[in-house]
């Protein structure tokens, strides 16, 4: 029963961690480097649903401002940088997404303070099911959680923009000579891979604190996630990102509060020692 | 002023040491390494812990560099197995977990209370200036003889071979040179520097704690070899020294602007290391000191 409570308690952790996973992913897999400013990302969508939520007290609008405004910069990153660096090595964009990470943090860090700031949200009785304590506000996280990716996944499987991504992803340049413009699909990729950042970055804040530093101590779970899932794919890095949450909170009483971030280190070199191309990742030549 | 310009140099000749380790491993051999902090925290902790044991420095900090490099013996032999970014991931995610590892071994470490009261070198000299510059003289030695070094290694066939790795490794292995080998040598080399770096930190600040090993320095150093010239010894040179202009002058920049508080120069400063590492990428990939004619 403890255990089951602690999978639980897990599974919204898993879900912060399968939203970062998911926009990792889509960078990885459409746009080819692993982008290290999505944890910064997730601390930016963070900053601006605080704000708007203090200012409006309303954690939906806080949230749409959030997508929005983590969209927007998601592209803005796009056009500005990794656009120019098409064609470079990894080492280049990946070197230029910490650099943009960085300039993301210390904005925030000027704008905000490094003071630890909270949500200020509504305590509420836990509602048992089955035995187990079950946070209401978590069913709500949960909720936007699984909307947000509804939304993704249905926009990558039942519009004409999600057909193209995947195509891009699946073989850039066979893509390319059926007709489909790797401008357009970057720019919904960047805007999607921002606002799926963002609302993980949100539910970060809610459940833990904000800080400038919160997205980016997110990496390292985030990208085991995304290889334990396979790069590139969607479904495997919400499930693999679920996956890790649980068995963090789960592993907890064994191996203490601080090591259970090192399990996604262990993690990510299992995967990529013995099976590297993840739980859902097609077969790769390179790893 | 005499003493403010050692200490500068200092921590600037072990920013050097950090940088030619890289210089080494990426500018040379192309292995992203991202975790350089982790080797440098793991050299600063085993210097501190075992000249606290009473062994002498002289060698406490030959061990700092052997543990370094024996730290990067399993990461070398993962590397061998996975594509360059891949390997940036994984070495990040090892200097966190060393992190994680002296954040909570307290019964070793002290935990977040740090390791206080190491011995300095050259105790037997008062403190003042005459330490100040041992010290200096010391570790000066130790950069050049590491200078030295690395010259002689892009002169030598195994530099030859290490920068074919990094501009061709399947024509190399097509020639009949087995990279893996190299490849592990060369980790093993820059984290064993990184190591002796850290161990004359933590001997000049006597006083380490977790938080002084954050990936932030690594960056430092991966800052100074873009700005200076990846691949070049006179670029790692050229690029600490901008390095160390850069940290310091930020720290008069805010006697002079007013209202500017510590932790906003903090995030100021993580900004233009963020921006310079931009720019740079985007507009001059090959750093000051790097080859003009191409780009």
């Amino acid at each position: 029963m403890f255990y089951a409570q602690l999978a639980v308690n897990g599974l919204v952790q898993g879900l912060v961690v399968g939203l970062g996973a998911l926009a990792l992913t889509l960078v990885f897999g459409i746009a080819r480097f692993p982008n290290a400013a999505t944890g910064d990302t997730m601390t930016f969508g963070a900053y601006t649903a605080l704000t708007v939520h203090k200012a409006s007290g309303s954690l939906a609008l806080g949230s749409i401002a959030a997508v929005g405004g983590a969209a927007v910069l998601a592209l803005v990153a796009y056009l500005t940088v990794f656009k120019r660096l098409a064609g470079r090595s990894v080492v280049s964009l990946l070197v230029a997404s910490i650099g943009i990470g960085f300039m993301i943090r210390a904005g925030l860090g000027v704008a905000f303070g490094h003071q630890q700031q909270v949500f200020n949200v509504p305590l509420s009785r836990p509602i048992r099911i089955a035995g187990l304590a079950i946070n209401p506000l978590d069913l709500q996280l949960a909720t936007v959680a699984v909307v947000a990716l509804a939304a993704v996944f249905a926009i990558l499987y039942l519009t004409p923009i999600g057909r193209q991504m995947r195509a891009v992803a699946d073989n850039r340049d066979l893509a390319r000579v059926s007709g489909i413009r790797p401008e357009r699909v970057m720019t919904a990729m960047w805007l999607i891979a921002g606002g799926v950042s963002a609302v993980g970055g949100m539910m970060l804040g809610i459940k833990t604190i904000v800080s400038p530093e919160v997205g980016w101590e997110m990496l390292l779970p985030i990208f085991a996630a995304t290889i334990l899932g396979g790069i590139g794919s969607p479904v495997g890095a919400v499930v693999a990102g679920l996956v890790l949450g649980v068995a963090q909170e789960v592993s907890t009483p064994f191996v203490g509060f601080t090591y259970k971030i090192a399990l996604s280190f262990v993690v990510l070199l299992a995967v990529l020692l013995v099976r590297p191309r993840g739980l859902f990742g097609r077969i790769e030549g390179v790893r | 002023m005499d003493a403010y310009l050692a200490a500068i140099a200092i921590i600037a000749l072990i920013y050097m040491l950090l940088s030619l380790g890289l210089t080494l491993q990426y500018g040379l051999t192309g292995l992203i390494n991202f975790g350089h902090v982790g080797f440098f925290a793991i050299g600063a902790y085993t210097s501190a812990l075992l000249s606290l044991q009473g062994l002498p420095l002289a060698l406490t900090i030959p061990a700092a560099a052997v543990t370094a490099g024996l730290a990067a013996w399993p990461i070398g032999l993962i590397s061998l197995r996975l594509r360059d970014d891949y390997f940036a991931i994984v070495t990040l995610g090892f200097s966190e977990t060393v992190r994680l590892v002296i954040t909570s071994e307290k019964w070793l470490t002290n935990g977040v209370q740090g390791i206080p009261g190491i011995p300095r070198l050259f105790e037997t000299i008062s403190v003042g200036i005459g330490a100040q510059l041992a010290v200096m003289g010391l570790i000066l030695a130790v950069t050049l003889a590491a200078i030295y070094a690395m010259r002689r290694i892009v002169a030598s066939p195994f530099g030859r071979v290490i920068e074919a790795i990094r501009d061709n490794e399947e024509a190399l292995q097509a020639l009949g040179k087995d990279p893996a080998g190299f490849k592990i040598q060369v980790l093993i080399l820059g984290s064993a520097l990184a190591g002796i770096a850290g161990a004359f930190y933590a001997h000049y600040i006597t006083y380490i704690v977790p938080d002084q090993f954050i990936p932030l320095v690594t960056f430092y150093v991966w800052m100074a070899i873009i700005i200076g010239g990846v691949g070049r010894v006179s670029g790692a040179i050229v690029g600490t020294g901008l390095l160390m202009l850069f940290l310091e002058g930020s720290r008069f920049l805010r006697d002079i602007v007013p209202g500017v508080s510590e932790v906003e120069m903090a995030s100021l400063r993580i900004g233009v290391v963020g921006l310079l590492l931009v720019l740079f990428t985007i507009y001059r990939p090959q750093g000051l000191m790097g080859d003009f004619t191409k780009r």
